[in-house]
């Protein structure tokens, strides 16, 4: 039961006619709701995979680029056999979640250094500031003369990836606190550790699990371009290696998998996020 | 009839004579595109080792082709054979140059091509270590870290390589590079170990072989083909082409022409040292050896037989009506090369001695 409001029950204009057909979601509770979302969500994909199998079908592109959907989905179904599949999610989910960890550790610590303390902040957000421009890509040389090509590498040049979301939510989380908490702080004379733990903390938790969903995304993304450069193990291994021995089923395959895994992750995140958002009044 | 009618109806045979002989001519392309499976040092538009190089370096298709007002259109491909497969299957290319796996691979997804020629034989390679690492042979390095090019012949030799020894590509990490990055790789200690043909940094004290490689049915040739389209549209140009590539074999064949064929190699990048060791003691007419023989379609069999065992591809691989030997035997016939190049037997065996 949400008291929040919602999109569905928007008050309607006066005089003022809907041009676009609205979308009225039946007003039954869950699950018969969140299955009619998904299958709302569903369409824009169907027609995705008709115009794929058209294409195929046609020969729009070569099948050596292009493979028809039946043999990608028995490449699918032949990885999950071998369990090779599995193998190399896993392998990938290990990295992303230690290099969320580290990268984690230290954007909290980055963000609320910067947010907490002016002389901190004056120090370090110039240098954070530059430090968020680079593209994951632009450090991978440099990883690569400090680190070699093993799993420091990957980890690594995840962790630079994550850093950055979380910091900066993190700075923006303990920056909004509002003064007037701040004040009742000052009022009941808390000391620094008090004033985070029961003020700056509670109130930046929404925007610091918001990094947390930015971070998770950024991860996952630069892991797939880092297993790309140099790996033995993992899904951007398996998508490089299958490209180059033409089996572009498999890259398709990998294409999907990272998706799926991708969205799965954002999923839960947003979850989390909305439990602990779950008191804001939501304004959309 | 008078006059006038009958030149009018000579003159009209003529034209129909004139523009049918027009019709039938076919019209030829304004661009061959030849294809390298490979590129010079840092991605070099150059090559060695085989007498297509050889032609590249010596403007040799330019010339013959110029007359037609054709231009030739060169590509290196750094990413080796996976990539000329690529620019195959979107109809980049015409010619290639290029070895057995990719080339069983891009048939084996229904790319049509036709070899017409071999490009080398009898190459060496070695497995290598870098200089301060403790690894004596193969099996030391179960568990470690291993790079080669993935798609690319070396891999498949790698796999044979490990087989012979009673060893699975699983056994090993395998990590997916490029020449250049294998080179830097091997001196930097970040891989294990190599398969490695050159002497540079052998020479230079950063690596350090372990395994010789060189028995000839282990290495497998290197192919030259023209893609079907090509060769229905144009069977003479793909006769001239032949004729002009068979020219050149036989000079780089040529004893006398050895240091000269290897300065030209060297401008691919790699050292002229490196092409002399590798070709120490060896014949240059048994290794630049363009005939189509027992040895060379028994081990297209070899590797296709393998490419399947070690699941580089899940299809089967018939070779009906791929190898086209006609362009190579007019082309002997015509330059009067024939028995210049000696055949070789399924086992690498000679056949038939050079006049």
């Amino acid at each position: 039961m949400s008291t929040a409001q919602s999109l569905e029950e928007t008050l309607p204009l006066d005089g003022v006619q809907p041009r676009l057909p609205k979308l009225r979601l039946p007003n039954i509770e869950f699950p018969t709701k969140a299955l009619y979302k998904l299958l709302v969500g569903l369409v824009f994909p169907f027609l995705l995979y008709l115009l794929w199998k058209t294409a195929a079908e046609q020969s729009w592109l070569p099948p050596q680029i292009l493979p028809p959907p039946d043999f990608v989905w028995d490449s699918l179904k032949d990885l999950l056999a071998t369990g090779e599949l599995a193998d190399h999610t896993l392998v990938s989910l290990k990295r992303v979640l230690w290099s969320m960890a580290l990268g984690g550790g230290i954007g909290l610590a980055i963000g609320f250094a910067m947010g907490l303390s002016p002389t901190a902040k004056a120090y370090l957000y110039p240098s954070f500031s530059l430090f968020s421009q680079f593209p994951v890509i632009g450090w991978s040389p440099l990883m690569i003369i400090f680190f070699g090509i093993d799993e420091a590498l990957k980890v690594s040049t995840i962790t630079i990836a994550v850093i950055v979301p979380f910091a900066v939510a993190t700075y923006k989380g303990i920056q909004n606190v509002p003064a007037k908490l701040l004040e009742v702080g000052r009022t009941y004379q808390f000391s620094f550790t008090q004033t985070l733990w029961h003020i700056a903390l509670p109130a930046a938790l929404p925007a610091i699990v918001g990094g947390v969903r930015q971070g998770g995304m950024q991860a996952w993304l630069a892991l797939v371009f880092v297993e790309l450069l140099a790996s033995s193990e993992g899904l951007g291994y398996l998508l490089s290696y299958s490209r180059n021995l033409m089996q572009l089923d498999v890259v398709v395959v990998c294409m999907i998998v990272i998706g799926l895994v991708g969205l799965v992750f954002d999923l839960v995140l947003t979850r989390i996020e909305q439990h602990f958002n779950r008191w804001a009044p939501k304004g959309f | 009839m008078t006059m006038k009618k009958t030149v009018s109806l000579l003159a009209a045979a003529l034209v129909a004579f004139v523009s049918l002989g027009g019709a039938h001519a076919e019209e030829n392309p304004k661009v061959i595109r030849i294809a390298f499976s490979g590129a010079g040092v840092g991605g070099k538009p150059g090559s060695g080792s085989s007498y297509i190089a050889t032609a590249h370096q010596q403007g040799v298709f330019e010339k013959e082709f110029e007359k037609d007002g054709i231009k030739i259109e060169w590509s290196f491909f750094v990413g080796a054979g996976p990539a000329t497969n690529e620019a195959l299957a979107l109809k980049k290319v015409d010619f290639a140059s290029q070895g057995d796996l990719p080339l069983i691979v891009a048939r084996s997804t229904g790319l049509r091509t036709k070899i017409i020629l071999k490009s080398a034989q009898f190459s060496k390679n070695y497995l290598v270590v870098p200089s301060g690492t403790p690894y004596k042979s193969i099996e030391d390095l179960k568990g470690k870290k291993v790079t080669v090019q993935k798609g690319t012949a070396t891999q498949l030799l790698l796999n044979r390589v490990l087989e012979q020894h009673g060893m699975k590509e699983d056994d090993l990490r395998v990590i997916d590079m490029n020449s250049d990055s294998q080179k830097a790789a091997l001196s930097t200690g970040d891989v294990d170990s190599s398969l490695q043909s050159g002497t540079d940094l052998v020479a230079r004290g950063l690596i350090r072989r372990i395994l010789k490689i060189d028995d000839p049915t282990v290495n497998a040739p290197s192919f030259i083909w023209v893609t079907e389209e090509f060769e229905q549209k144009y069977p003479h140009l793909v006769q001239r082409f032949v004729n002009a590539l068979l020219k050149v074999a036989a000079w780089s064949a040529d004893e006398k022409n050895r240091n000269e064929q290897f300065r030209l190699w060297a401008k691919s990048g790699n050292p002229f040292g490196d092409y002399k060791e590798d070709f120490q003691g060896d014949s240059l007419r048994d290794r630049l050896n363009p005939l189509l023989d027992e040895y060379f379609v028994s081990m297209l069999n070899k590797s296709i037989g393998e490419t399947k065992k070690f699941r580089f591809t899940r299809r089967d691989v018939s070779t009906d009506g791929w190898i086209e030997p006609k362009y190579l035997n007019a082309g002997l016939k015509e330059l009067k090369l024939e028995g210049f190049w000696d055949e070789f037997d399924a086992n690498a065996k000679r056949k038939t001695k050079a006049k």
